[in-house]
């Protein structure tokens, strides 16, 4: 990617000997939005404070609009005050010695702007963040909404051309981070400013990015749109940290080696039409589908592809979903169905669902 | 982007942390390093470097036995009884209700403030046979005899265990505050009586802070030096820190032995407070968080006026008392409680803020105190910086180096300044400059463990963002770090401001003619018998404490305030 902001090439980083990071590589593209995602301890932050200079790492590159960072052959570590990025921390880590206006005006001051300039700089970023009124407010009187408001016009006051969060939100309650996720996507937008974002929270990365990183263990599981992660997930752990999804253990029938349409054995005698996104490896594996993606109707089977016959055992109701737990012939089925589709505990049913919905997992 | 730094390059950090570890290093080693080498000295005592090592002059320690028993007894007596008073205090005041707590609490950490000097000054003067005011009362109500004699080993005791009293509750509190309450109600929830669950959940959780208290504060006990002295000499009561003192005063002077009984002293502190250590880790359960809980009190009745009663006695005790007959003996020609013989003056007053001599001496205290403490904190500040926050190799060693002092005695420390120096060629020997080297070292743990309590409370990533923003290391410390410890800056200053003032043990070495301090003067005018000039002189010190200690109290409850 030519006009790459970001570029890490297998980037390794260690606690004493434990890698936190363990050979991780992207590229976030220009004014492009990218969200590192994953469970507590995949390293995901650990990424992101390196390329911030926070953390040092033990191996790889980063590259910053074209200028190497960090490098572990060319032994070159840039400090995180030449890095030019900037960034939003989780615990807003704004100055409660200073007023709203000067904690915006710090990055400005560091650079020594003319203060005419400055002045204008701070009122334009409270300005997009709808805190022009408290400028002189002292800012450990502040809410924690108002907080995340400044630490974030504080990050883009001084018109860094990257961009990093660390869970910006987490530290909010749940109604207010829906309403920043909208005001913080619109944001982005409007300033064209590349990117990174890290969260723990799948909704928040599918709902905000034009990209999405799922991380484990100190890897990446997958790279790719919100769309794709969700419909295409590629490994066992996607399928299962994002979203919700059914996987069923089977084999890969008359071993199937292209990508594209495949037949799938799973237990109970069940062979179910399936998608695979690459060329099969082996014949073991795993197919997900996701627990919204599976039609229920009363009645017999219908002759679709991959309909079967099922009994409801238990229902919960989640007032924007009811779920169900379905026994089938394949063990267990979990269903996601609107609440406007009500079924009885006990009562027989026909599952099906598209083999497009049906994702032959690479691992 | 031009400018690029290999990773390796010794920044800004790494040159401090060295220079701070060559500097700190030095001044802690170095004397201890001079004060071996002298104990090692079997041939002319006044020549240095020594004609011949030997280990004779520990040998000789054998023939001392009895000092080191006394040394051991009366720290023993004192400890049990410090603790005592101690855990009484910080059960009463954490797990009962009584009334007036907050305030009752801020009252018994006085006598902390009190130095045993003082108390032991203060004890002389009520409770010296004969001419103690409560055995000039006996006398007067027609009874024979001392019915108090405070210059005896349970006198020292005595005096130091209402000195060391504040230090156990402190602990022993911290300890009992820190504890989940949660963990004694689910014992209660699954069945446990009230002293069932005392016995198998309360008192193990709570006993590595006792033990803990008690260890630490027997360390304290065997390197003290004042009470031992101001009580024990006239009852020829010695133990080592006034032997040591012996031994340095005596004609010639015997260093060798002063020496070797330092190392000696130091050795058993050394390992005392390493045990300390050892304890208060591992008794750290996971009930001890740092976490501070509000733990249920019970309700006593009757009991609770009792226990009210007993705090407030033992601040009378500590406090109250002593002060009072102080202030009553410095007004007087004579020291008398019967105040129909009583011949009240100012003539003390006049000497200690006229005299030459004495008043250099104030003088001398309270700018050492203005200057030890705000040079002082300000290289603290770095250094705690760098402890707990820089990520340049060394900074662990650092943490060691600085609290290094508290393993040494106070006097131990000031004997190895003072032949440290003498054979130095460096002139400062008897200079204010010595005094303020001297007083800067043996801070340091009290002015570093201040600082940590603040700068460990402040979230990392308000540093982080400043270097984010693009602000260089010093331009972070200036604009974000120092301002968000203002509290803990103030605080630490006023406290290295109030341990100069009062300091006895380092200084007792190190004053010369020419650069004489406030609590050296004390015993000398106390020796040259006249309790009632040193009275005034104690006062005087009590007072630029209290002063200092009231602005403390004011700063920090503004600004915790503040920071909350």
């Amino acid at each position: 990617m030519s006009d790459a902001r970001i570029e890490i090439t297998d980037l390794i980083v260690r606690y004493g000997d434990a890698p936190a990071v363990n050979g991780v590589s992207f590229t976030v593209g220009q004014g492009e939005h990218v969200t590192l995602l994953g469970p507590s301890g995949c390293g995901k932050t650990t990424t992101l404070r390196a390329i911030a200079g926070l953390e040092e790492p033990s191996g790889g590159s980063i590259r910053i609009d074209g200028a190497t960072v960090y490098s572990a052959a060319e032994r070159r570590n840039v400090p995180a005050e030449k890095r030019g990025v900037s960034m939003v921390f989780q615990s807003y880590a704004v100055w409660p010695h200073m007023t709203v206006a000067n904690n915006v005006a710090y990055g400005l001051r560091v650079r020594k702007l003319p203060k005419a300039e400055i002045a204008e700089q701070v009122d334009r970023a409270l300005g997009l963040v709808q805190m022009r009124d408290f400028a002189e407010r002292s800012a450990a009187l502040l809410s924690g909404g108002q907080q995340q408001r400044v630490a974030l016009a504080r990050a883009i006051a001084f018109s860094p051309t990257v961009l990093l969060f660390d869970e910006p939100l987490s530290n909010l309650d749940a109604k207010l981070r829906v309403e920043m996720r909208v005001e913080l996507r619109a944001l982005q937008r409007r300033l064209g400013v590349t990117s990174l974002y890290v969260t723990h929270d799948q909704e928040e990365a599918l709902a905000i990015s034009d990209r999405v990183i799922v991380m484990n263990v100190g890897g990446i599981e997958q790279i790719g749109t919100p769309e794709d992660i969700y419909n295409r997930p590629k490994t066992r752990f996607v399928a299962d940290f994002v979203g919700s999804a059914n996987l069923i253990a089977g084999r890969v029938k008359n071993g199937a080696s292209s990508a594209g349409p495949v037949a799938f054995d799973a237990a109970g005698g069940l062979t179910l039409q399936a998608w695979a996104a690459h060329a099969p490896r082996g014949s073991e594996g795993h197919v997900a589908i996701r627990t919204a993606y599976i039609d229920m109707a009363a009645g017999g089977p219908n002759g679709r592809a991959n309909s079967a016959a099922g009994t409801i055992r238990q229902r919960l109701f989640h007032g924007d979903f009811i779920q169900y737990i379905v026994d089938w012939a394949a063990g267990e089925l979990t269903v996601r169905r609107p609440p406007t589709e009500l079924f009885d505990e006990g009562a027989a049913v026909t599952l099906s669902f598209a083999p497009e919905h049906c994702i032959l997992l690479e691992r | 982007m031009a400018r690029v730094h290999p990773a390796w390059r010794p920044g800004s950090q790494g040159i401090a942390t060295a220079a701070i570890l060559v500097f700190c290093g030095g001044l802690v080693a170095y004397p201890l390093v001079y004060l071996i080498a002298e104990a090692l000295n079997v041939g002319e005592s006044d020549v240095f470097p020594p004609s011949e090592y030997g280990v004779g002059n520990f040998v000789d320690l054998i023939d001392d036995w009895h000092v080191l028993a006394n040394t051991a007894f009366v720290a023993c007596l004192a400890t049990v009884m410090a603790i005592a008073i101690g855990f009484l205090a910080a059960w009463t005041l954490t797990r009962t209700k009584i009334p007036g707590r907050p305030q009752l609490e801020r009252l018994m950490q006085l006598p902390y403030y009190m130095t045993p000097l003082v108390g032991a000054l203060a004890w002389s003067i009520l409770a010296a046979p004969r001419t103690g005011f409560i055995n000039q009362l006996w006398h007067l109500v027609g009874g024979g005899g001392n019915i108090v004699n405070v210059y005896s080993p349970f006198g020292i005791a005595w005096v130091m265990s209402l000195f060391e009293g504040t230090v156990a509750f402190v602990m022993i509190s911290a300890a009992m505050k820190s504890m989940d309450p949660a963990l004694e109600e689910s014992a209660r929830v699954l069945g446990a009586g009230k002293w069932r669950t005392m016995l198998t959940v309360t008192l193990p959780l709570v006993m590595p802070g006792v033990l803990g208290a008690t260890v630490f504060v027997f360390a304290e006990m065997l390197g003290s030096f004042a009470a031992a002295f101001v009580l024990g000499i006239p009852g020829r009561y010695v133990v080592i820190t006034t032997a040591i003192w012996q031994a340095v005063q005596s004609f010639p002077p015997d260093y060798p032995r002063a020496a070797a009984m330092g190392i000696a002293l130091f050795a058993v502190m050394f390992a005392t407070l390493s045990m300390y250590r050892l304890i208060v880790r591992g008794g750290n359960y996971a009930t001890i968080t740092g976490k501070a809980f509000r733990p249920r009190t019970m309700a006593m009745g009757r009991l609770a006026w009792v226990l009210f009663a007993a705090c407030l006695t033992y601040v009378a005790v500590a406090v109250v008392l002593p002060l009072g007959a102080l202030l009553l003996t410095s007004f007087q020609r004579f020291a008398t409680v019967i105040l129909a013989e009583s011949q009240l003056t100012l003539a003390n007053y006049q000497t200690a803020l006229g005299f030459g001599a004495v008043r250099s001496a104030l003088t001398n205290s309270l700018v050492l105190g203005v200057g030890v403490a705000s040079v002082g904190v300000a290289v603290m500040t770095v250094l705690v910086w760098i402890i707990y926050r820089s990520k340049a190799p060394g900074h662990g060693l650092i943490e060691y180096v600085v609290m290094f002092p508290q393993a040494v005695p106070r006097m131990v420390f000031g004997l190895a300044m003072l032949w440290a120096w003498l054979n130095i060629p460096i002139p400062i020997y008897g200079t204010l400059w010595l005094l303020a080297l001297a007083y800067f070292t043996v801070m340091l743990p009290l002015g570093v463990r201040t600082l940590a309590g603040v700068v460990l409370q402040i979230d990392k990533s308000l540093e982080e963002c400043a270097r984010v923003c693009g602000a260089s290391w010093g331009y972070q410390l200036r604009t974000v770090t120092m301002p968000l410890l203002r509290p803990g800056i103030i605080a630490a200053w006023l406290l290295v401001f109030i341990a100069s003032v009062r300091e006895l043990g380092v200084s007792i070495f190190l004053v010369g003619p020419n650069a004489k301090v406030i609590a050296p003067s004390i015993i000398s005018a106390y020796v040259s018998s006249s309790s009632e000039l040193s009275s005034a002189l104690a006062i005087i010190q009590t007072l630029a404490v209290f002063v200092a200690l009231l602005v403390l109290f004011r700063a920090t409850r503004r600004f915790s305030g503040e920071l909350t």
